[in-house]
């Protein structure tokens, strides 16, 4: 019986690799054959070019910070202790973006445009959640060396 | 381009709106959505001059759990309806039950539409948008606001606070400007008696309020609240000899979707799965119908649920360049009395959250000049256009 309280994603058949390769340590996202586009979230087929001839790409789990937000205000189960906590949206050097928390970093710190990297975070035996941290050797002032 | 525009002004001044009306807004009435729905409805109709009878169509943008259904509604006020359509519980859809009502009627299939939504937000016990009962967000492929439960991405609210960070992040903006939109939006609704803030919000009660998802305070997001508004669309021969001046719908613009819209941004912004490019807004579509430019509109109204939808929409619609609003709406430019008077009724921030039907009896009364201390002197012209992408020109 797990102790997390924080809501867990609704796992399909169509998301299912998704989780799976987050519990396996890596990144994988749909990627058409025919044109090649990597998508998120997962479709039944791709969205470039309506193929259904479709793979899971692994990636490289480098991005940068879209944007982000800081909650000051605990909405969900799980949050009481937690506010002010970062949701951070991720532009992976692929293409597609993920909605993730920032970790290793205060949140006075994110900038827009700031390199990311994913870490593993796995919160039940079922799920791991991909979240990010800061590429190693960055900071706020100096961006990366 | 000259047959498209054609095509487009087919449907131009084919639909009036013939009477509006609303019931009491507040926290907590302790009525239903359906009971709310029926003093809206009953105003309206007393105030185009019309009868129960003559209501033969309806478009309903919000219904049950918060809200009352089309249907429901048709049975408790014994109408007898030729057509009717209701779409999702979302505030998006107020200019989409227009457009159907005015295709509607212009194409016969009925006479008089009562366009409208009931909210009963503060009469259920949980709030059922955002938070612990986070449905929507929950579902494959997150929200259509940015919702991600799962990180703790919850609230319609947080998805407008990621779009105005980064928006702050290109622009240069800041906090303070941002400022000036609540702040504008309550000074005008000091001037409106239906409006439930009508105290004075300065810059410092502002920046002293607490942060929800930040970089939002408090004072960026809009009411929550119950009550009702309802619109009346006919055809301009229908209204010819009812008891108010029939306002025209002379242009429109659908809602689109697709990979380069996000709610809460204007195409290209690159927020959620949006494709990011330079997007620079031309004339609309919504210009072409009506024959008119931004430099024609006498009034501008949008869906204000969080303050910086505001701004996004002003760039969307071209009343100011991509990354200049910030500037423009300070100065008490968007007030009563200013350049461009935004949301005269307070807007969902200071009025009330009506699902915005409030917004469009609003933009009515000031075409017929009624609307006193806040009358937009002169107004000829307004517009109806979200950060979302659909509009309509009503005119007199």
């Amino acid at each position: 019986m797990s102790d997390y309280l924080k809501p867990l994603p609704p796992i399909t058949n169509l998301s299912k690799p998704y989780w799976d390769s987050l519990q396996e340590g890596a990144l994988r996202m749909p990627q058409c054959q025919a044109c090649s586009l990597i998508f998120y979230p997962p479709a039944p087929l791709c969205p470039g070019c309506w193929s259904r001839d479709l793979t899971w790409a692994a990636l490289s789990g480098r991005g940068t910070v879209n944007s982000w937000v800081v909650f000051h205000q605990a909405y969900l189960k799980g949050y009481d202790n937690e506010v002010p906590f970062n949701v951070t949206e991720v532009t992976l050097d692929e293409g597609p973006r993920l909605m993730t928390n920032l970790v290793g970093i205060d949140n006075d710190d994110i900038r827009v445009d700031m390199p990311v990297q994913v870490v593993f975070d796995a919160v039940t035996d079922e799920v791991t959640l991909a979240k990010f941290a800061p590429l190693p050797g960055w900071s706020p002032e100096g961006g990366t060396p | 381009m000259a047959g498209d525009t054609d095509r487009l002004r087919r449907l131009a001044d084919q639909a009036v709106v013939c009477g509006v009306g609303e019931s009491a807004y507040g926290r907590r009435l302790g009525r239903s959505a359906i009971d709310l729905a029926a003093d809206a409805i009953q105003a309206a109709v007393a105030d185009a001059g019309l009868t129960k009878g003559d209501i033969d169509g309806m478009a309903v943008t919000f219904g049950s759990p918060l809200g009352a259904d089309a249907d429901t509604l048709a049975f408790a006020l014994g109408l007898e309806l030729k057509a009717y359509n209701q779409t999702w519980a979302h505030g998006r859809f107020t200019g989409t039950a227009l457009q159907w009502a005015a295709m509607t009627v212009a194409a016969g299939l009925a006479d008089v539409v009562a366009c409208l939504a009931a909210v009963s937000f503060t009469g259920v016990r949980r709030l059922r948008v955002g938070g612990g009962g986070d449905r929507e967000g929950a579902r494959e492929g997150g929200g259509g606001h940015g919702e991600d439960p799962v990180y703790g991405m919850t609230s319609p609210g947080a998805g407008a606070a990621l779009m105005a960070r980064k928006y702050m992040a290109r622009h240069g903006a800041t906090a303070e400007d941002l400022a000036a939109v609540p702040i504008s939006l309550r000074h005008n609704a000091t001037l409106n008696p239906l409006a439930m803030y009508s105290e004075p919000l300065t810059l410092q009660a502002y920046l002293g309020a607490r942060h929800v998802a930040e970089p939002l305070r408090i004072f960026d997001y809009c009411q929550v609240n119950d009550g009702a508004a309802c619109v009346l669309v006919t055809t301009p021969e229908r209204a010819a000899d009812l008891a108010q001046p029939p306002v025209y719908l002379g242009g429109m613009q659908g809602l689109p979707a697709g990979r380069h819209e996000f709610i809460w941004a204007y195409p290209g912004f690159g927020t959620a799965q949006q494709i990011e490019t330079d997007w620079t807004p031309g004339p609309q579509p919504v210009h072409r119908m009506a024959g008119v430019t931004p430099a024609d509109i006498d009034a501008f109204f949008t869906y204000d649920a969080f303050s910086p939808l505001v701004w996004l929409a002003l760039e969307r619609w071209g009343f100011c360049g991509i990354g200049e609003v910030w500037q423009f709406t300070a100065d008490g430019r968007i007030q009563v009395g200013g350049e461009l008077p935004v949301n005269t009724n307070g807007g969902l921030l200071s009025e009330a959250h009506i699902m915005a039907w409030n917004h469009q009896v609003e933009i009515v009364r000031q075409l017929r000049g009624q609307c006193g201390e806040r009358q937009v002197a002169g107004a000829e012209v307004i517009q109806w256009g979200n950060v979302y992408g659909d509009s309509l020109i009503y005119h007199r």
